[in-house]
C-alpha cells in the first residue's frame, strides 16, 4: 500500500515493447541534451557517444517516456521515502520539516564481469586486512619485518592497546565494511578508502532497490539484475557465525538514538534482521555479563552489532564523557561474554597513511598481487616519494594522516603559488603526516536533473561481510554529486545515492 | 520486551488517543455550534475547553476560530491535535523496528498531512471537514494496529496506553458537564446529545436507551456500560486486561504491586451505582477513577520500565 504512486507507472508488456529503434545520442536527442562528455568516464557512453550495451534496454525506456512522466516517477520514488521516514528533520520558526535524503531515479548498471573483479578484489582486501588487524594487535611480525611502519602504527590515535592480545572469533576484526570504489579515466575501479569502523548507507542501498525496481519494472525484469534482498539475513549470519557458544544467541543492534542521522538504518536492519534495537542506557553490565532491561527482568545479550564509535563504546576505558555506551562492556568483552561487531581498533587499518600500504599487505600476508588498485598514493615519510611530490604540488591533492573532512589538505591544481609554498614548508617540516595522490576524475553516470538526463560523477560502496565466511551481496551504495561538475558525494555536502544493478552473467 | 520499548508502545498509544479524541471534540463542537444560541455555544466551547486542559491556550476566547486554533493547530499546546500527532511519531520512531510498516505508515502519513495545516486554511470551507477526515484516519489507524501487529506483550503495552488514556479523558469529560447541573451555563438537552457524540455514543446510547436523553442514564451508559468501547468501565477493563499480559515473567512481587491497584480500580467501577453517584457524588467519584489510573501508570512504570537493577541481580 506504501507505494500507490509507483504501482501503475509502467506496464509489463515486456522488454521489447520498449526498445527504441535508434538509441538517444548525447548531447541531442531527448532526454539527453545536456549530456556532455568529457575527460571522465562515462557508465552509459562510450567517448564516440554511443550507448553501452548494458545500458540499452534503460536508454530505450528512457527514450520513449512520453515528457513529464520521468519526474511523475522521480516524484513518486520521493513521495515513497517521505512516508517510509528515511528523512531527517530540520528545524526553523518552531516548525519542523521533513526532509528526505535525495534519491535518484536511474539506475547505475555494472555488467557482471566487472562485478566478479570488484567481488574478489574486495574479498581479497578484507582478508588480508583482518590478517593485518590480527597481526599487529598480537605478534607484530609486520612491523618487525620493517613492511609497516611501526610508529605508524603505535602512534595512531585508533590504535586500542586494550585489543593486544586479545582473541576474537574467526579472526574476524572487521565484521561489516563498506569500501568506497571509484573509476578512474581508463574505467577502471579503484579503491579510495576503506570504511572499517562503522560504515553506514547499506539501507539506502535496500530502499533505492525497492522505489526503483517499481519505476521502471520491464527494464528490471529484462536485464537479470541479481538480487540483494537477503542482505539483512546474510548480515544475521555473520553475526551468530561469530558466537559458537550457544544454540540460542541473542543479537542485539546498538544505535546512538533517534538523533542519529543514521538511526532510519539501525533500525531498518534490527526490525529487518527480527532482533532487539537497543540503545545504551538499556544495557547494564553485571559481573562482567551485559543484560538488557526488560519489562521482566534482564536478559542476557551475546552478540552487539555496535553502530557507535569506539570512543563511546565504554566510558569507563575511553571517552568518559559518552553517554552512549555502556560502563563495564568492554570488561565483558575481554571475558568473553560479549561479542562485539566491529571489534575495537579496527580504525587503525582504515587511516590515510596505512591505506597506502594495503597493497604491500596483500603481497605480505596473501603472497598475492592485489585484483583492485590503490589510487596511486604517494607516501611523504618515503624520500623518493617526497621530492615527486615536491616537485609536482600543483597536480596532487595532500592530505594529512590524522585528519578528515577537508581539514589539513591542500588541493594543489586549486591552490595558489603562495600557499603552494607555504604547504610544502609543512610537509618538508613533518614528512610523515602527509600523503599525497592524483586528482581523480570519478566516473559519470546517467542522472535525471531538472527534467532531462545529465552526467554527474560517482562513486560504489558495496558492503562486505565477514564472519566465519566472507560474503558480499551483489550490489552497493552508489553515491552521486547532484550539482554539475562536483566530485564530493558525501550526502552532508550535496550528494544522493542511486540504486546500483549488478547484472548475471 | 525492552522496557525502554515498552514505554514508548505505552505513550505511543496515548498520544493517538488524545489525538483522536481532540479531532472528535473539534469536530462535533464546530458541527453542533450552528444549532445553539451565543450564549449556549460559549458555555459548550468552555466546556470543551476544560476537556482538553487547554485553558491557558485558549483564554477566556469565546469565538470558535481561536479556540479551534489552540485546540488544533496551536504547537505549544501540549494537548493540541498536532502536538499529540508528533509526540505519538516520535515515539514510534523510537519503536520503529516494532512497528510494521503498514503501522509506521498511516501514522507518518497522518503527521505529515496534518503538520502544515493552519486555521485559515481549513476555515475556509466547513471547517469540521478537516477534524473527519483527520478522524477517519485514526480508525483506519486504529484497524492497521489491530490487524498487522503480533498480538504480543508489545500490542498489550499499546492497549494499556490506549485504555488509561481514554478512561481519563472520558471522566474529564463527564465531569465537566455533569459539576454544573443548574444555573445558566448549566448543559441543556443539546448539550447532552452533543456529549454523546463526544463519545461517539448517541446510536449505540438510543440502542439501549431508547432516545430519551436523560442525564443520569448518559452517566449510567459512559461510566457503567461493560460493551461500549468509549465508556469507562469498558476501558477500565481492557486496562486491567492488559495489565494481566504484561510482563508476565517479571518476579511475583512487582507484578503483585500493579494487579493490587488494578484489582481496586476494578471493583471501584464494578460496584459503583448510579443512583448513589446522581446525589452529588459523581464529581468526586470521577475525581477518584482519575487518581486511581495515574496511581497504576506510576506503579507500572515503576515495576516494568525503571525499576533499579540490583532488585533483579
Amino acid at each position: 500500500m506504501q507505494h500507490d504512486a509507483l504501482a501503475h507507472t509502467e506496464d509489463f508488456g515486456g522488454p521489447d515493447r520498449h526498445q527504441a529503434t535508434h538509441a538517444g545520442r548525447p548531447g541531442r536527442d531527448a532526454p539527453y541534451q545536456n549530456y556532455t562528455l568529457g575527460l571522465p568516464f562515462d557508465e552509459m557512453f562510450t567517448r564516440k557517444g554511443e550507448i553501452h550495451p548494458h545500458y540499452a534496454a534503460l536508454d530505450g525506456r528512457l527514450t520513449t517516456l512520453p515528457a513529464g512522466e520521468l519526474m511523475r516517477r522521480q516524484q513518486a520514488c520521493e513521495l515513497s521515502f517521505l512516508h517510509q521516514g528515511i528523512t531527517f528533520t530540520v528545524y526553523s520558526d518552531n516548525q519542523a520539516t521533513e526532509r528526505i535524503i535525495p534519491t535518484d531515479l536511474l539506475p547505475r548498471i555494472v555488467t557482471a564481469k566487472e562485478w566478479a573483479r570488484v567481488d574478489a578484489g574486495l574479498k581479497q582486501r578484507i582478508t588480508a586486512l583482518n590478517l593485518f588487524l590480527r597481526d599487529i594487535y598480537s605478534d607484530g611480525r609486520v612491523l618487525k619485518d620493517g613492511v609497516v611502519p611501526r610508529s605508524m602504527i603505535y602512534g595512531s590515535k585508533h590504535y586500542r592497546r586494550e585489543m593486544r592480545g586479545l582473541p576474537v572469533p574467526h579472526g574476524a576484526y572487521i565484521n561489516v565494511c563498506g569500501s568506497d570504489l571509484v573509476r578512474n579515466e581508463a574505467g577502471d575501479f579503484v579503491v579510495l578508502e576503506d570504511n572499517l569502523r562503522v560504515p553506514s548507507g547499506v539501507s539506502y542501498m535496500l530502499a533505492n532497490r525497492d522505489v526503483v525496481r517499481r519505476a521502471f519494472p520491464a527494464v528490471f525484469r529484462s536485464m537479470n539484475v541479481r538480487a540483494i534482498e537477503h542482505y539483512p539475513n546474510e548480515l544475521l549470519s555473520t553475526l551468530r557465525s561469530l558466537a559458537p557458544f550457544h544454540e540460542d544467541v541473542s543479537i542485539a543492534v546498538l544505535t546512538p538514538g533517534v538523533f542519529n542521522s543514521a538511526y532510519f538504518e539501525h533500525a531498518f536492519l534490527a526490525r529487518q534482521m527480527g532482533v532487539e534495537l537497543v540503545e545504551g542506557r538499556d544495557l547494564l553490565v553485571n559481573d562482567n555479563v551485559v543484560y538488557a532491561r526488560t519489562t521482566s527482568g534482564l536478559k542476557r545479550i551475546d552478540v552487539i552489532y555496535r553502530r557507535i564509535d569506539d570512543d563511546f563504546v565504554d566510558p569507563l576505558i575511553f571517552r568518559e564523557d559518552s553517554s552512549l555506551g555502556v560502563p563495564g562492556i568492554f570488561n565483558a568483552y575481554r571475558a568473553g561474554n560479549v561479542i562485539i561487531a566491529n571489534a575495537l581498533g579496527t580504525g587503525v587499518a582504515d587511516d590515510k597513511a596505512v591505506y597506502a600500504y594495503v597493497p604491500r599487505l596483500i603481497r605480505y600476508y596473501l603472497s598475492e598481487e592485489p585484483i583492485l588498485n590503490n589510487v596511486e598514493t604517494f607516501l611523504c615519510r618515503e624520500e623518493k616519494s617526497l621530492s615527486h611530490v615536491l616537485a609536482n604540488l600543483d597536480k596532487l591533492v595532500v592530505k594529512a594522516v590524522g585528519e578528515s573532512g577537508g581539514y589539513g589538505m591542500l588541493v594543489g591544481p586549486h591552490a595558489s603559488k603562495a600557499e603552494r609554498e607555504a604547504f610544502a614548508q609543512k610537509i618538508k617540516s613533518d614528512p610523515d603526516n602527509y600523503i599525497a595522490q592524483p586528482t581523480i576524475q570519478l566516473s559519470t553516470a546517467p542522472t535525471f536533473v531538472d527534467g532531462g538526463v545529465e552526467p554527474r560523477h560517482v562513486d560504489l560502496r558495496p558492503f562486505i561481510l565477514h564472519g566465519e565466511h566472507t560474503t558480499i551481496v551483489p550490489g552497493a551504495l552508489t553515491r552521486v554529486a547532484l550539482k554539475r561538475g562536483s566530485l564530493v558525494v558525501n550526502s552532508s555536502q550535496g550528494g544522493g545515492s542511486k540504486d546500483t544493478w549488478v547484472l548475471s552473467e | 520486551m525492552l522496557s525502554r520499548v515498552a514505554d514508548s508502545l505505552y505513550w505511543m498509544a496515548r498520544y493517538i488517543e488524545r489525538g483522536e479524541h481532540t479531532a472528535r471534540l473539534v469536530a462535533v463542537k464546530l458541527e453542533s455550534m450552528v444549532e445553539q444560541s451565543r450564549e449556549e455555544a460559549d458555555a459548550a466551547w468552555h466546556r470543551v475547553v476544560g476537556a482538553l486542559s487547554a485553558e491557558e491556550f485558549a483564554p477566556k476566547a469565546h469565538d470558535a476560530y481561536t479556540i479551534t486554533q489552540a485546540l488544533a493547530f496551536n504547537p505549544r499546546n501540549p494537548s493540541s491535535l498536532v502536538s499529540s500527532l508528533r509526540l505519538a511519531r516520535d515515539n514510534a520512531r523510537q519503536v520503529r523496528e516494532q512497528l510494521s510498516t503498514e503501522v509506521w505508515e498511516h501514522l507518518n502519513k497522518l503527521y505529515l498531512r496534518l503538520q502544515p495545516v493552519t486555521t485559515d486554511a481549513v476555515w475556509g470551507h466547513h471547517p469540521a471537514r478537516t477534524f473527519r477526515e483527520a478522524l477517519e484516519d485514526f480508525h483506519t489507524l486504529e484497524g492497521v494496529v489491530y490487524s498487522t501487529l503480533s498480538h504480543n506483550e508489545g500490542w498489550h503495552f499499546l492497549q494499556l496506553g490506549r485504555h488509561i488514556e481514554r478512561a481519563q479523558l472520558v471522566s474529564r469529560l463527564l465531569d465537566l458537564h455533569f459539576r454544573n447541573l443548574s444555573g445558566s451555563t448549566a448543559p441543556k438537552y443539546f448539550d447532552w446529545l452533543v456529549l454523546l457524540k463526544f463519545c461517539t455514543a448517541f446510536e449505540p446510547y438510543c440502542k439501549a436507551y431508547t432516545a430519551a436523553i436523560r442525564p443520569e442514564k448518559i452517566a449510567q451508559f459512559l461510566i457503567f456500560d461493560s460493551e461500549f468501547p468509549h465508556s469507562v468501565r469498558f476501558s477500565i477493563d481492557r486496562v486491567c486486561d492488559a495489565l494481566e499480559r504484561v510482563a508476565t515473567s517479571a518476579p511475583p512481587a512487582r507484578r503483585a504491586a500493579v494487579e493490587r491497584l488494578a484489582g481496586k480500580l476494578k471493583a471501584t467501577v464494578d460496584f459503583g451505582q448510579i443512583e448513589e453517584l446522581m446525589s452529588g457524588a459523581i464529581v468526586p467519584f470521577l475525581a477518584d477513577v482519575t487518581h486511581q489510573c495515574e496511581q497504576i501508570h506510576d506503579s507500572v512504570h515503576l515495576s516494568y520500565i525503571t525499576y533499579g537493577a540490583e532488585t533483579v541481580l
